[in-house]
């Protein structure tokens, strides 16, 4: 009893750690208690969770809506309703932007270090092996010369090379929004209200990604910090991962299969993406410090 | 030269080797599972089967739901019932979810306007096997055989 009480108050002094930082309200600890007994037998019937968006949309369109489930039980998926921005959750498949910034993602980085020696940096072959006329063999000015056996290469790799490219930051924007989009009408995006676990069990967790039809990779995305026992479960298994709302990016969501995402990564999402839509030209990049960015500082 | 061609060789014997081990570990890592995933489990019972068949009575289920759910605030004409409301559309698809075992997908809720489009979704049923298994099972002519092993 004291021992479960102490955990109880362990936490709630984390979770109100964690919510000092963020601006989302902090959740009640005495509601973590019941939960944890309950957490077997069908969860307790309570009032449904219903979000609506927090950036207005405009007229014409309408937004779209997504189920809120919890990992609680592995049928406890109709919490709730949520309604997601259509101009991040349904905007056109544009597959070209998808390729286009999967394979900057993947070419941006890449510094290719294949280098091999020219005729010039082959040691030796600096002598003319033969009289140019009379032997009967073939004129050759040097040992070295590509033509030859050991000789250097002629159009080969040469040193570091860099394959470094930027996309604008609109593309990458409409690359994060369609894919999301795509996620969305394919039926493989979910909305979970928090990302706490009766376990840190990895079987349990495969066993609701199973019972729920996830498909064969999860990508789990939420604000700030993760609770301890989905973080302990994910940490061993390859198909599920773990992943900060700031760290989302196209590769990984075409890379796995379903994606799961908590409503304060929903609203972090929504907030961000949109802000692109009406911001001005930069004068000054925005890597510098500015005083009027979205989240924080 | 000579060690140059059998280095590579003892190479592919030794990850060759390596491979091997973790398929088998790999098996007998897979082989537990599945034995403790056949035992009757009463904390984690088998996914749901995706295929749907619409049930008989599926237009008066519905029309009573309805009115359960909107109350005194049904229009004439109960199919108009409009699912502006998240509550009341959360309340109505919860409930319809529950009792028929079909769920609304996200990507079709949001065209879930009124009870009428509720109507029309759970009209269309729903086929988990693929036309290869439809086919197996399906009477075939004499001379068509079809052999699919799973």
């Amino acid at each position: 009893m004291i021992r479960a009480g102490a955990a109880a108050l362990r936490a709630w002094s984390r979770g109100r750690g964690w919510a000092a930082l963020s601006t989302a309200p902090p959740a009640p600890p005495a509601v973590l208690e019941p939960r944890k007994g309950l957490s077997p037998e069908e969860p307790p019937v309570a009032s449904p969770v219903l979000r609506s968006c927090s950036v207005p949309v405009p007229s014409p369109l309408s937004p779209v809506q997504a189920w809120v489930g919890s990992l609680r039980h592995p049928q406890d998926t109709l919490r709730g309703l949520a309604d997601l921005h259509p101009d991040v959750f349904a905007v056109t498949p544009r597959l070209d932007i998808l390729h286009t910034v999967a394979t900057w993602q993947k070419n941006f980085r890449r510094i290719s270090y294949a280098r091999v020696r020219t005729r010039a940096e082959v040691r030796g072959g600096g002598r003319k092996p033969w009289r140019q006329k009379g032997s009967g063999r073939a004129r050759h000015g040097s040992v070295r010369s590509p033509l030859w056996r050991g000789g250097g290469i002629a159009h080969g790799p040469r040193g570091p090379t860099s394959y470094f490219y930027m996309v604008p930051m609109r593309v990458r924007v409409l690359g994060l929004k369609v894919a999301l989009s795509v996620k969305l009408m394919q039926d493989e995006l979910h909305v979970v209200e928090s990302l706490e676990l009766p376990s840190s069990d990895p079987q349990e967790l495969l066993e609701l990604a199973r019972a729920r039809h996830w498909g064969h990779s999860v990508l789990l995305v939420d604000t700030n910090e993760f609770p301890e026992n989905i973080s302990a479960a994910a940490e061993g298994l390859k198909s599920i991962t773990l992943i900060p709302a700031l760290g989302l990016n196209v590769h990984s969501l075409l890379k796995h299969q379903t994606l799961v995402l908590t409503l304060d990564a929903v609203a972090f999402l929504e907030q961000r993406l949109l802000w692109h839509d009406s911001r001005y030209s930069p004068l000054v990049p925005f890597s510098l410090p500015h005083r009027d960015l979205p989240g924080a500082a | 030269m000579s060690l140059g061609k059998e280095t590579p060789q003892r190479l592919r014997m030794c990850f060759g080797a390596s491979r091997k081990e973790e398929r088998e570990v790999e098996a007998d890592g897979a082989v537990p599972e599945k034995e403790e995933r056949s035992k009757p489990n009463l904390m984690h019972p088998p996914p749901r089967r995706r295929s749907y068949v619409p049930p008989e009575n599926l237009q008066s289920c519905l029309e009573s739901h309805v009115r359960e759910v909107f109350g005194p605030s049904v229009p004439e004409d109960w199919q108009q019932a409009p699912l502006q409301d998240k509550r009341l559309k959360h309340r109505l698809l919860a409930r319809l979810a529950t009792e028929l075992g079909h769920t609304v997908p996200n990507s079709q809720l949001h065209r879930m306007r009124c009870a009428g489009d509720v109507l029309g979704f759970y009209r269309t049923p729903v086929k988990d096997s693929t036309k290869i298994d439809e086919l197996t099972a399906a009477e075939l002519p004499p001379n068509l055989k079809i052999i699919w092993q799973q």
